[in-house]
């Protein structure tokens, strides 16, 4: 209740946000870069991740979502957001090339990983070592326990075979947090292991993938007698399948609180939009401006709500579906209704800007959403898991069987 | 007053069951009045609990989920101006009465015609009507008024037109406090209508997620196909980012067109999952014994009260814009 809350104590508090607030806009006039949107290649746009993410962990911005005793650590969820609110609104780039070394790697190596893994590779993701993730691959995506990729035990070593696919710029990652099968005789989650890769070990070849808009953003990687020593395993052998859920955990909570508050940050595109269209005085798109704020509102709601659930241990099976569909959704909606807005000028061929989900490029961006309704368990595998785990709908048979059907 | 939202959730969810739909009118309002709901959001000094937004959210949506009928949300604003306004001798006793279940109602239509005020719940059984605009907010004794029923599709609550003689008004607030005061009567209003909205969303969703269990076809309950489940997950993703927004919004301190577009986006998932229920339900969703169609004309009016979900948004969107 309101009248509960000790007033006194939320007015420092927001003082403090203020502070923080007024500290970071200063930083960022004289240090966000202004030129990343027109990045021509790939190679320039990897450049300047590098060099954005270098001069965000000098100042102390780049992982507000790690523990204090890391340089930038250990800021309040509210901090936090207000970091990526005004990380959004002065149109600095997104971390795409750090994302999954701060947050999957991160969260994988701290969780489950050994002090000597931890020492060797958790201080190197703050200069700029870059991790990627080896989890999909052509025949399993949503159904990710089916993976085929090999891990053979040969003394110290394990040698692995198989091939990975979807793996966010693999094409530049030093190291590769892989999912094998060392075991194929149980049920499919058991038998899998967590190995920690070198992407420059020899076997190991990557190929990016082009999508639909122009980028990218995801690579191939193919695995040919790859040797990895058994000191890179994390957990037990055949214990995968449990590390893996550390992985996916920290893109469903940290990562759609921050997407979710960029996108918010960055509905001045629309107003921007609809002024550049002449749409000021037409009452439709006003409507659809405001209802798709509310919308963006109740997305930053679910996701604030999620983590401070996470974080008193009310977390429920299906919580993360719900948070990961509502973005998701939200997103397309988003893009659509810039599509709609920008009308014929929008189906003109231009320039994207690389690893930007709220671009303004809105033909792009809407090919973009994909990235979320599909990737990382697609909105069909989310919806199976509110129905059956949330509302307990009845799970289908698993009697059909590959030769058997009519 | 240190009552939790979780005390005061189970408080009204075991005043109101989810079993017992649309319950009898008289006895809710007694249920209403001798929970102490009534003086719940009434400043202590004034003899009520000093509770906020979050406490009145609680306690409509629980009447939501279990169409309660009844003027309890027009009841609430006729307080909110008694309180709020200016205190004499006069308003302490009017409010003393208010609090302790005499009938005072208010329109729930956003325009007016003239002096007739449309919408007003339960007015032939209330003793005065509240009637506010950013000038003057004035409490109006029903008797000698012109009161005239307009039946509604949805059954489960009783609207009327009135014109007031204007005799015997109390006027309770002008100039810049009445301003103020209509802005937060209309939050509250609007508030409420949201927490309704999404009560009565997730007993239907509850209901047809329990029906697709039990129902079998083609050799097997209908929840099992997914063409269905994922139906029903998407209501239920609708249903929890709404409710994500309304209890994020009554913890700070809404103005009326952030409460009218919460309003808007609860209504629109009340609209979505009550239209759904009755298709899920199939045939016995189209019966009048069935109780889907309660929902489904709850969710409709209380989309249509209170300034319409295309008013709100588009105010939304025009400031919105300005800011951005």
């Amino acid at each position: 209740m309101r009248n509960c809350l000790n007033t006194g104590l939320n007015i420092i508090m927001d003082e403090a946000l203020e502070d923080l607030r007024k500290k970071l806009r200063s930083w960022l006039a004289s240090n966000a870069p202004t030129n990343w949107r027109s990045a021509e290649t790939h190679e320039i746009f990897v450049a300047q991740q590098r060099d954005w993410f270098k001069k965000l962990v000098a100042a102390g911005y780049a992982i507000p979502h790690w523990p204090a005793e890391w340089p930038g650590g250990g800021r309040s969820l509210a901090e936090q957001k207000v970091i990526y609110e005004e990380l959004a609104r002065a149109d600095t780039p997104r971390l795409l090339l750090t994302f999954i070394s701060t947050y999957h790697a991160f969260a994988t190596l701290s969780e489950c990983a050994n002090d000597d893994q931890k020492a060797r590779y958790l201080p190197n993701i703050l200069k700029g070592e870059l991790w990627c993730q080896g989890f999909s691959e052509p025949n399993a995506g949503s159904d990710l326990a089916a993976i085929h990729t090999r891990a053979v035990r040969d003394g110290d070593h394990y040698v692995v075979n198989g091939q990975k696919v979807w793996s966010t710029m693999a094409q530049y990652a030093d190291r590769c947090l892989l999912l094998a099968r060392t075991d194929a005789s149980g049920v499919p989650q058991a038998g899998i292991t967590y190995l920690l890769m070198d992407m420059n070990a020899p076997g190991v070849s990557v190929r990016p993938i082009r999508q639909i808009q122009g980028d990218e953003e995801f690579a191939e990687i193919f695995l040919d007698d790859v040797r990895i020593p058994v000191s890179e395993r994390v957990g037990a052998e055949g214990d995968g399948w449990k590390v893996a859920q550390a992985t996916l955990a920290s893109e469903r909570g940290l990562t759609l609180m921050e997407l979710s508050y960029r996108m918010r940050g960055a509905l001045w595109r629309i107003a921007e939009l609809i002024r550049t269209q002449g749409r000021t005085d037409d009452a439709g798109v006003m409507r659809d401006f405001g209802r798709l704020a509310a919308r963006v509102d109740s997305v930053c709601a679910i996701a604030d709500a999620f983590l401070r659930k996470r974080i008193d241990g009310s977390e429920q099976l299906g919580d993360a579906s719900i948070v990961k569909l509502g973005y998701s959704r939200c997103l397309r909606a988003y893009t659509d209704l810039g599509v709609r807005l920008g009308s014929l000028s929008e189906q003109y061929l231009a320039p994207i800007t690389f690893g930007d989900l709220n671009s303004g490029n809105w033909m792009a961006d809407f090919m973009n959403s994909y990235a979320w309704t599909i990737a990382g368990g697609s909105d069909e595998v989310q919806r199976n898991i509110i129905a059956e785990r949330m509302l307990g709908m009845a799970r289908e048979p698993k009697s059909w069987t590959l030769g058997k059907s009519i | 007053m240190t009552m939790t939202r979780e005390e005061l959730t189970v408080a009204a969810e075991q005043a109101f069951s989810a079993q017992d739909l649309a319950p009898d009118a008289e006895t809710s309002w007694q249920t209403i009045s001798d929970m102490g709901w009534l003086m719940m959001c009434v400043p202590d000094e004034r003899g009520g609990l000093g509770l906020g937004l979050e406490a009145r959210a609680v306690i409509h949506h629980a009447l939501g989920r279990s169409l309660v009928s009844g003027p309890a949300i027009t009841q609430m604003m006729a307080i909110d101006g008694l309180a709020g306004g200016e205190r004499s001798a006069a308003t302490d006793a009017l409010l003393e009465r208010a609090m302790t279940g005499e009938v005072m109602t208010a329109p729930l239509s956003h325009t007016r015609d003239g002096k007739r005020l449309e919408a007003v719940p339960d007015a032939d059984r209330a003793s005065h009507v509240l009637d506010t605009s950013d000038e003057r907010i004035a409490l109006i004794p029903l008797a000698g008024c012109t009161i005239v029923e307009r039946e509604t599709w949805d059954t489960t609550r009783r609207l009327f037109d009135v014109t007031p003689t204007g005799e015997g008004a109390v006027t309770l607030a002008q100039g810049e406090t009445a301003k103020q005061l209509n802005a937060a009567i209309q939050t509250n209003m609007l508030v409420a209508l949201a927490a309704d909205a999404l009560g009565g969303a997730e007993a239907a969703l509850a209901m047809s997620v329990e029906y697709l269990g039990t129902r079998r076809q083609f050799g097997r309950p209908l929840a099992m196909f997914q063409a269905l489940k994922h139906r029903c997950a998407n209501m239920r993703a609708q249903l929890s980012l709404a409710e994500a927004l309304l209890w994020q919004e009554v913890q700070g301190s809404p103005d009326p067109i952030a409460a009218g577009a919460l309003k808007a986006h609860c209504c629109h998932a009340y609209q979505h999952i009550a239209e759904e229920a009755i298709q899920l339900h199939g045939g016995v969703g189209l019966t009048v014994e069935h109780s889907c169609h309660l929902f489904l004309k709850r969710a409709f009016l209380d989309g249509a009260l209170g300034g319409t979900c295309d008013h709100w948004e588009e105010l939304a969107g025009r400031r919105l814009l300005a800011a951005e």
